[in-house]
């Protein structure tokens, strides 16, 4: 049974599809849904969490299906949502321990102690929300949404608005997470993000899915590496497999192969067998932002709607 | 029943560390209560204060429990709501715990209200009539809470809330008993006054001091509120955003 399971999904708003037909099925990886701004990440999390009707389709979540068994999804879950919301004229612990009594989390004074330890947060637990900063308010979102040890974490821009070093604090918390068995499924607008830390991501666009699969994976699918060589004097293109010739440009010599960073060292051998003098090699790896850009294409903003909706949505994400 | 008990202690912390929230709710109704209630030169009653003091109670109530209202509408402004509604806690339980502090907030005010009433000089009642009177304010308490919350929870923003806000509470207050009796007013505006909720509230708290038991009004308040509860209930389980 997979963490996350979709048939169709679909959601209009309005005449505006906003989720069109989603099939997709996660399980216990980190999973980021990737898109521009009115692709439909956050209309896909919000069916997922029972918090939206889907117009059409089915979406289970750990086996239960999101639509008539809404508590018990509920159960199995966790949802931070975008826009940071904790009380800041509580303290993190009575934070904490207000999501742990709704959760109804036995010995909650030692989970609340526990999560807040893991979040390193337990310096400051009983300071006011007032005095934390941006990365500890999200830590503190995570800890709240940990509490109940979720088997689904979903995570609306988990890293939105933090500075570098607390991003990769974010990160590292849910890599920790995936390791003891959880499912999270990310939604983000940073490839870099995505690519260092998430196993598959699915980029998607108009509410459709236009790639799937891990980003090595993907930018193998959708962009080969390039190797350039500089030689000096003539050189014939060696035969080596899995590497294609692209042409010549005064003495840079070009390439394309699947895997450019394994390639390399066997063009070179080759090269240098068959006599020719390398003075420099170059391999361009494409990132992850080509992927998306072709995946994606040019981008319209999204119009002809419900005014009152689309200033929901807006809302919604700031 | 843990999920509305935490719901609720939530409101309360945050309102006790706010003072200036606890404190200007309590102007309003007071400065009715001293200067229309001590100046206002009228023939119908000797004494206005004892007359015009169950209007002000109840008023107290309707104040309270209306901007209870932006409670809500914060929590879904700020992104709260929609963790609550993620969460395995049955979604009533966020309208019941909200009821359940608005109106004890709305209690406290009140309890304020009547002991500034008899340090200017209203009559002092029995504890059974004082029983009576809490009964009465606990019943529209919860009837305009659990509205309030409701309305809020449709309203698109904290703007629309407040507009709806200041829409009803002043007409609701001045075509109801508050004011004077039905005897004085005009016919037009006694028709009116017999179909707000308000008087209902009012004519019992008042029929209490003057030592009667308000059995009608009681149960008209105990049905509207058990059938307003019921329907906002509904709306609250079957939300979506």
């Amino acid at each position: 049974m997979n963490a996350i399971e979709t048939t169709d999904l679909t959601k209009y708003y309005g005449d505006l599809c906003a989720v069109d037909h989603l099939t997709l099925s996660v399980n216990n990886e980190i999973f980021a849904l990737l898109g521009p701004n009115g692709s439909g990440k956050t209309t896909t999390v919000l069916m997922l969490t029972t918090l939206l009707n889907p117009t059409e389709g089915s979406a289970k979540v750990c086996g239960h299906d999101v639509t008539r068994e809404g508590e018990e999804v509920r159960k199995k879950l966790s949802y931070v949502p975008q826009d940071m919301a904790v009380d800041i004229k509580l303290t993190g612990r009575e934070n904490v321990r207000f999501f742990a009594d709704l959760y109804g989390v036995s010995h909650a004074s030692d989970c609340v102690d526990e999560v807040l330890e893991v979040m390193e947060l337990t310096d400051r637990a009983d300071d006011l929300i007032k005095t934390y900063s941006g990365g500890m308010r999200r830590r503190l979102e995570l800890a709240q949404a940990l509490v109940h040890e979720p088997s689904v974490l979903f995570l609306d821009e988990p890293t939105i608005g933090l500075d570098v070093a607390a991003r990769k604090k974010i990160w590292e918390h849910i890599r920790g997470l995936r390791k003891k068995g959880m499912t999270i499924f990310v939604t983000t607008h940073y490839m870099d993000e995505a690519d260092q830390f998430c196993d598959r991501v699915g980029i998607i666009s108009k509410g459709k899915i236009n790639a799937l699969g891990s980003p090595a994976e993907l930018k193998a699918r959708l962009m080969k590496d390039v190797i350039t060589v500089r030689v000096d004097g003539t050189c014939t293109p060696p035969s080596v497999e899995g590497v294609i010739f692209v042409g010549r440009n005064g003495n840079e010599v070009s390439f394309t192969a699947e895997n450019g960073s394994e390639a390399l060292p066997v063009l070179a051998d080759s090269l240098a067998r068959s006599g020719v003098t390398i003075r420099a090699m170059s391999l361009r790896e494409p990132t992850l932002d080509d992927v998306f850009l072709q995946a994606v294409g040019p981008q319209e903003e999204p119009h002809g709607f419900e005014d009152g909706k689309f200033r929901v949505m807006l809302r919604r994400r700031k | 029943m843990k999920g509305i008990v935490t719901y609720m202690k939530r409101d309360f912390i945050k309102w006790t560390r706010s003072k200036v929230a606890v404190i200007s709710a309590l102007v309003m109704p007071a400065a009715w209560l001293i200067f229309v209630g001590l100046a206002l030169p009228v023939k119908f009653t000797g004494n206005y204060l004892d007359f015009i003091t169950p209007g002000i109670l109840v008023m107290t109530m309707l104040s309270a429990g209306l901007s209870g209202g932006t409670l809500l509408m914060f929590d879904k402004i700020l992104g709260f709501l929609n963790k609550f509604l993620a969460l395995p806690t049955p979604r009533s339980s966020i309208l019941i715990g909200k009821i359940l502090f608005i109106t004890g907030r709305g209690l406290i005010q009140t309890t304020i209200i009547l002991v500034i009433a008899l340090l200017i000089g209203a009559t002092l009642l029995s504890p059974v009539q004082y029983g009576l009177t809490y009964l009465v304010l606990l019943l529209f308490g919860i009837l305009i809470s659990a509205f309030a919350t409701t309305i809020a929870l449709y309203l698109d923003d904290h703007d629309s809330y407040s507009a709806f806000n200041t829409m009803i509470s002043m007409p609701l207050f001045f075509t109801s008993s508050a004011l004077m009796p039905y005897s004085v007013m005009p016919t037009w505006l006694a028709t009116i006054a017999h179909l707000n909720p308000l008087s209902y509230a009012i004519d019992a708290v008042r029929d209490v001091t003057a030592g009667g038991f308000p059995t009608m009004p009681i149960l008209v308040l105990l049905l509207l509120s058990i059938v307003v509860l019921t329907i906002c209930m509904q709306v609250f389980r079957k939300v979506t955003v």
